[in-house]
């Protein structure tokens, strides 16, 4: 029996959708209560929170995972990250008022200790420390477009798909981080011990991208 | 209260008892395989260990200075400290060199662990040529397994010179790129450079076949139709023949696209696991680039496990049935002689010198033990019922 972590919230009708299409068994899935478990056929699925789901795989509780990359970045844990579905495509970005934007625009010392508002602090961390910028995080937990407008920050580092919410809140896009998209990712222990049966969803995933 | 550093711990209870047991069972072992006791420094100069450790573990290191003024580091991995002790104690002549320990190591935690120490119990055979060495530390690893308790426990083997001798065929720089997206357990990106163009058709058709080399012995023979007339498998071959022959075939698996942490491995590599657990124990293998750095020609080959992990999952967590002992007023010498009949049976006990016979019962409730044992009146209670035995009859039955 194969156990695959999926994300909760947003993200878990892109991961059922591709699910069916992989020919994996959804039915259970699609009309589960509050069960946070469900079997199906050969298949255990296992319901948890985004930033849970890479743990979930990490200690083995189970075998696969469909988690976004910005989850795998912030979480960095040790896991194999076996395929980009493709799906979920969205990215990170710095975005902040219009008046922060000239600070982007010069020389990277215009950057030091800029207040940064952001769900992904280890991202954000990496991100500066990788320039030789030294920002201050602020970590939030949600509602991090209003930061700025509150003055708890100079700007935002945040997931965005359209940009909707960001113009909404008068926030303009100064950098573009990473892109950011729904991945398949293993245990290292179940990918070297049941590579027959988690190689035959990978192919058939290579063949739908294809 | 008190509380320790962030990141530290104490082990204390039955999981400090079975630790302590399996250290002394594995030590055993290998000290009846000629293997000495190696007790490494908690310091190690932070010049000499720096140049040795691979890039990832340099960024873990904990750093201090001595109190004579000499920057440090606390030992990371003792490897190198085995390593580095064959390089300044032994001469070429005195050579195999082998080397058991169980000791703390420390290194900042990467996500999602927490601790900053660990308890490292490994051996490591030192300067001799050949499989012969790499088969007698996984036949005492797996022996040691099973001594354990651990049947379940199984080894995933990899090669790094096959890796190696693949990308060999590519440019160096792409080639380093494509390694650092295995070692990172990125496919997908390991994929997707492939499918770049930066390497040809005909290699990255070649190269994307390493990571779906993974399953049981017969996966060997497809990987030598990658590479047919070369060597690069032959000492991974020769082992896993030698072990099937020690009759550990059912508890072996390939995976030739295995990097270990370390980037010191330079042969057959392997992990371990058991089945009841979702992270490997550790692993080891061959580390002739470790030996070279230190200007030492020749192969050296070990394992390093996670002793903690290894003990928590042990024989030696199963409850056994504990015993306290009542003086019941005796004098010392004669509870030391009476305890000593029901200590050779081989049960755990402990001496209650409480002078109030309700206390004494009180305290053996609390701990959760088995039986308490009367002294002066010969007599044994069973703990859960409150039942009453004769002593000589109850040491008949234990």
């Amino acid at each position: 029996m194969l156990t695959i972590a999926l994300p909760t919230g947003r993200v878990l009708t892109e991961a059922l959708d591709l699910l069916s299409k992989l020919d994996l068994p959804v039915t259970l899935l699609k009309s589960r209560g509050r069960e946070l478990v469900i079997e199906d056929g050969t298949y255990r699925y296992i319901l948890a929170k985004p930033m849970d789901v890479p743990l979930h795989v990490t200690y083995g509780a189970a075998d696969l995972a469909l988690v976004g990359s910005d989850v795998m970045w912030e979480i960095s844990a040790p896991l194999i990250e076996l395929a980009d579905t493709g799906r979920g495509r969205c990215r990170i970005v710095i975005a902040g008022p219009e008046r922060i934007a000239k600070r982007f625009l010069g020389h990277e010392s215009e950057l030091m200790w800029l207040r940064i508002a952001t769900k992904y602090p280890n991202i954000a961390d990496r991100y500066f420390s990788s320039r030789g910028v030294q920002v201050e995080i602020i970590h939030m937990h949600g509602s991090i477009e209003l930061a700025p407008m509150l003055g708890l920050s100079d700007c935002i580092l945040d997931i965005v798909q359209t940009g909707i919410t960001l113009k909404a809140n008068n926030l303009k896009i100064f950098e573009n981080v990473t892109p950011v998209s729904l991945r398949l990712t293993g245990s290292v222990k179940s990918v070297q011990t049941k590579w027959e049966e988690i190689s035959l969803i990978l192919n058939k995933m290579k063949s739908l991208r294809a | 209260m008190s509380r320790l550093p962030k990141g530290c711990t104490n082990v204390g209870g039955s999981l400090a008892s079975a630790m302590q047991k399996c250290r002394t069972d594995m030590i055993s072992k290998m000290h009846s395989y000629g293997y000495q006791t190696f007790w490494p420094s908690a310091l190690q100069l932070f010049e000499s260990a720096w140049e040795h450790l691979p890039f990832s573990l340099r960024k873990r290191l904990i750093t201090l200075n001595t109190p004579f003024g000499e920057p440090c580091c606390l030992r990371a991995d003792i490897t190198l400290a085995a390593v580095s002790f064959l390089a300044s104690h032994f001469s070429p002549e005195e050579r195999p060199l082998r080397l058991c320990y169980a000791d703390r190591i420390y290194k900042t935690p990467v996500r999602p662990d927490i601790y900053l120490e660990g308890f490292q119990i490994g051996a490591e055979l030192l300067g001799w040529e050949g499989e012969g060495a790499d088969v007698e530390l996984i036949f005492l690893l797996l022996q040691s397994m099973d001594m354990l308790g651990l049947e379940d426990s199984f080894l995933v083997l990899g090669d790094m010179t096959f890796i190696q001798q693949l990308l060999s065929e590519i440019d160096r720089r792409t080639g380093q790129s494509l390694l650092t997206a295995l070692e990172k357990g990125s496919y997908a990106e390991y994929d997707s450079m492939l499918k770049s163009g930066r390497v040809d058709t005909y290699h990255a058709q070649r190269l994307s076949e390493i990571p779906s080399l993974k399953g049981d012995l017969t996966i060997l023979k497809e990987a030598e139709r990658l590479l047919p007339e070369n060597k690069s498998l032959a000492s991974l071959k020769k082992i896993l023949s030698s072990l099937e022959d020690l009759g550990y075939a059912n508890r072996l698996k390939v995976d030739l696209s295995l990097i270990r942490e370390l980037n010191y491995y330079s042969g057959p590599i392997f992990d371990v696991y058991i089945s009841r657990h979702g992270r490997s124990l550790g692993g080891g293998g061959r580390y002739d680039g470790l030996l070279s750095s230190y200007g030492i020609l020749g192969q050296a080959t070990g394992f390093a496990l996670d002793l903690e992990l290894i003990a928590s999952f042990s024989k030696y967590t199963l409850t056994v049935p504990s015993i306290m002992v009542w003086s019941g007023g005796l004098s010392p010498s004669k509870v030391f002689s009476m305890t000593e009949m029901i200590r050779q049976k081989g049960t755990p006990l402990e001496i209650s010198w409480n002078p109030n016979r309700d206390d004494s019962i009180h305290l053996a409730r609390m701990r959760n033990l088995k039986w308490w044992v009367d002294l002066s009146e010969s007599a044994v209670m069973e703990l859960g019922s409150g039942e009453m035995t004769i002593l000589g009859e109850w040491i008949g039955g234990i």
